[in-house]
């Protein structure tokens, strides 16, 4: 323990993943765009219709401020970046933090969600998430066969079955389930 | 050399199943290859052996006078895949997998490692269910 | 009288219908917290839909037990696999796994168990004779000092939370932004809507808490998924023993007295007075060689300062409607979504109501402590989940809860975008708490300002014009300063550097768990 104190000193800044230097940096991405929203702000917040009743602090007052900050606060950390302080990313029980961005993964699900809120209303929500269930839970799993997506399509259905019958016939929340659920579960 | 593989796992089938891999090892003067995998894709995984249950499989094979050889993959695959590539790699004569009864609806969920290993895996296999002190 | 109002709220709580509502709320609570990857705030936005067909005094019971067994399901999976889901357990977890490694594990899951219904009974008393008291006070609060204490908020939770002070400021920004979305309650204007109509009502919190938390974090364990599992504890054995009682109790009372005035004050959260009573343990212990090797104070006093400011938390919630931590600000929503407005007057409005949801504290608190020790065996079967079945679970629930708010399929592809904005910021270390704090405080900061600046004719003096509303705006302003001057004088703040060197340790332990297995 006092190994680990003193060490804390020494310590440079925190920066667990390591970034190759001159590789693309996300982060002063994100600062400038903080900074553009706040902009956006600055300007929109121009458009807004004062009501002729109110007085000097209207509606405009506080995304005025709130676009200043926002500029600020991109500004800021733009530089901050710029000069090399990168943000530690976080850390989890299931984070690898060594490991590269899987970005197909991110896509795969990205879509498999758009994809099962788009479906909800045509074929239910029990298989629109069984189906989206099914895509994350396969390509989390590494291997993309048809085969792999057989039992990850099922535990889906069933747990998308499960949830909607206690949510919606015990607990009366409106989710549509489906032509084929709802018939059958239509005597209770 | 000729080789032996058994799947290792620490309960009664995993145990009957080294038991008797100890006694054809013995019995065909081979390497015994002990795999005990991992899909690693859980966060707890308790048939995969670590710190104190690891280094007492180490000492009761070191003890047995066999030459031996632990195998731990981990490499997001399931069991009967990793079983095959051992007995192929090794060039197994035999391989010793450990059966637990199941109820019909239990095969139905869970499906059954064995059936898969029995599908995959070229050399001849021994199913056993418990010890061959028992028995 | 407070204890007569408590009694009403016990007679309330013990209806086996609400007796009921608590048990599956502790039981889910502990469930889901003792989840990899999903941490109080989380477990509490994920459950909130299935409280939404309750009427507000079972629904309110059941999310007492669901905010208290998530805390307990949190601090458990952090001592039985040293892997602390949040920085409230760091702590526990060093201590806690250290024990472990010395065949204490189970004294060390009775040490935290024990301390967490200690001090969550203690504290949650305080909250009962604070509240009250708290209340006379802060009907005399204006409107100015209100806005004073938002801004407080505001800037204690950016930061303390997080890397660094301008990454929580950041978060903030967005959660303001967020929170400016929609139609003006004051003038009724429509604001940034990009003329959608379903976001002239604003954007629901409860869709911007899954998507940050729930789908940000499936999405960010997606792209790096780690491979492997991590060695279970042993938690077989004895409990505690005389001598650990003997060396628990003090720990335990120390750290519930320095959680519940942190909880209370709004600083951000647990993980300042977990480190405090570490601190504190290891400067008083008559054992400190045992420090770093698992010493049973380590783990007492830490688990207990993060359940008492749990408790400390629902003050400023309950009493002036102020959420400090991003799962107060989710409760606030519950409450929101019930028609009620936490404040100055919802003891006189929802009294049975409040003093039911504080008996059912009390009772969840009784159920967890008798529930927890048994149960360990069946939560270590939950992390036996597979993580592709366990992430799309996840989403699975965010997508329910989401579209059950509203029936609407847009407030699902908002819910994807806000969780990629998520995902952006785990990535860059930006915290998710402040903006989830900004989003639901930021329509509050703004009403009470308008209607001072209203009050006063556009005077600005009028937000410096009370003690109170000075006082608080100057620690606002040395929060916001502190840190910067701090650094510059040290060189680094400590208690961030700590957690950096701790976590990092941390994975050095899981990567070699890992390598252990990983190699043929």
């Amino acid at each position: 323990m006092n190994e680990a104190e003193e060490s804390v000193a020494a310590e440079t800044p925190a920066t667990p993943v390591a970034q190759r230097p001159g590789s693309f940096n996300g982060e002063l991405v994100a600062a400038v765009l903080l900074a553009a929203l706040g902009v956006y702000l600055l300007v929109d917040a121009g458009a807004i219709a004062i009501p002729g009743s109110s007085n000097t602090v209207g509606p405009r007052f506080f995304p005025y401020a709130v676009g200043g900050l926002s500029v600020l606060t991109g500004a800021l950390l733009a530089l901050r970046v710029l000069r090399g302080d990168r943000g530690p990313a976080d850390d989890g029980e299931d984070v690898d933090p060594d490991a590269p961005t899987d970005w197909r993964a991110v896509a795969v699900i990205a879509v498999a969600f758009v994809a099962h809120a788009l479906l909800i209303n045509v074929v239910g929500w029990p298989l629109a998430v069984a189906l989206m269930f099914a895509a994350v839970a396969t390509t989390l799993q590494g291997r993309l066969t048809p085969v792999a997506a057989v039992r990850p399509f099922l535990v889906g259905l069933t747990v998308g079955c499960v949830v909607w019958i206690i949510f919606v016939k015990a607990l009366n929340v409106a989710l549509p389930g489906g032509i084929v659920l709802e018939f059958l579960t239509s005597w209770f | 050399m000729s080789a032996v593989v058994v799947g290792y796992v620490p309960h009664p089938r995993g145990r009957a199943a080294l038991d008797h891999a100890v006694l054809e090892a013995h019995r065909r003067e081979a390497l015994l290859v002990v795999v005990n995998s991992s899909r690693g894709d859980a966060l707890v995984d308790e048939e995969f052996l670590r710190g104190d249950q690891l280094r007492a499989l180490h000492d009761e094979l070191a003890a047995s006078g066999l030459q031996t050889e632990i195998r731990q993959p981990v490499r997001g695959r399931d069991v009967a895949e990793e079983l095959a590539a051992a007995c192929t790699e090794t060039g197994a004569e035999l391989l010793v997998i450990g059966l637990r009864k199941r109820s019909a609806v239990g095969k139905l969920l869970m499906g059954s490692a064995a059936q898969r290993i029995l599908l995959d895996v070229d050399c001849p296999i021994l199913g056993v269910k418990s010890s061959p002190r028992e028995s | 009288m407070a204890i007569s109002d408590l009694l009403g709220g016990f007679a309330d709580a013990i209806t086996p219908v609400n007796l009921l509502f608590a048990l599956l709320g502790v039981l889910l609570g502990t469930a889901v917290g003792v989840l990899p990857g999903i941490g109080p705030a989380m477990t509490v936005a994920l459950l909130l839909p299935a409280t939404y067909v309750l009427e507000p005094t079972s629904a309110l019971i059941m999310f007492a037990g669901i905010y208290y067994g998530g805390m307990y399901g949190g601090s458990t999976t952090s001592i039985l696999l040293n892997t602390p889901g949040e920085s409230a357990s760091i702590m526990t977890a060093l201590e806690g796994n250290k024990m472990a490694k010395a065949g204490r594990g189970s004294a060390a899951l009775a040490t935290a168990a024990i301390g967490s219904f200690v001090a969550g009974t203690i504290a949650t008393l305080l909250l009962a004779l604070v509240a009250p008291t708290l209340v006379q006070v802060a009907i005399n609060v204006t409107t100015a000092d209100y806005f004073a204490l938002a801004v407080l908020a505001f800037v204690a939770v950016a930061s303390v939370l997080g890397s660094s002070p301008l990454r929580g400021l950041a978060a903030l920004c967005l959660g303001l932004y967020l929170g400016l979305v929609g139609t003006d309650v004051l003038s009724g204007q429509e604001r940034f809507t990009l003329g959608i109509p379903q976001l002239s009502d604003g954007i629901d919190v409860v869709v911007v808490a899954v998507a940050l938390f729930a789908v940000g974090e499936a999405l960010y364990v997606a792209s790096r998924l780690r491979k492997g599992s991590v060695q279970v504890i042993d938690h077989k054995g004895g409990w505690l023993t005389k001598e650990d009682w003997r060396r628990s109790w003090k720990p335990w009372l120390r750290g519930t007295a320095l959680g519940f005035p942190f909880g209370v004050m709004p600083a951000g959260g647990a993980e300042i007075p977990t480190f405090l009573s570490y601190a504190t343990e290891k400067k008083l212990t008559k054992h400190p060689e045992e420090f770093g090797h698992g010493a049973i104070e380590g783990v007492a006093g830490p688990e207990a300062a993060n359940n008492a400011s749990a408790a400390g938390v629902l003050v400023p919630l309950l009493t002036l409607g102020i959420p400090t931590s991003a799962t107060a600000a989710i409760i606030l929503a519950a409450f929101q979504g019930y028609g009620i407005q936490p404040g100055p007057t919802l003891l006189t409005t929802e009294g049975p109501l409040v003093w039911a949801l504080i008996a059912s504290l009390f009772i969840g608190n009784v159920m967890l402590v008798v529930l927890n020790l048994p149960l360990v065996g069946l939560w270590v079967k939950l992390l036996k989940i597979p993580r592709p079945y366990l992430y799309a679970g996840i989403l699975t629930f965010a997508s329910l809860g989401s579209f059950a708010v509203n029936a609407d399929p847009l407030d699902l592809v908002i819910l994807l975008g806000l969780g990629l904005l998520g995902f952006a910021m785990r990535r860059f270390g930006w915290p998710v708490a402040p903006a989830v704090i900004g989003l639901i405080l930021g329509p509050i900061a703004e009403t009470n300002l308008r209607r001072a600046l209203a009050i006063s004719d556009g005077d600005l003096s009028v937000l410096v014009d009370s003690w109170f509303s000075r006082v608080v705006l100057l620690l606002a302003l040395l929060a916001l300063v502190g840190p910067v001057v701090l650094r510059a004088v040290r060189g680094r703040r400590a208690t961030p550097a700590e957690v950096a060197q701790e976590q990092e340790e941390d994975r050095e332990v899981q990567t070699a768990a890992n390598r252990e297995g990983g190699t043929p």
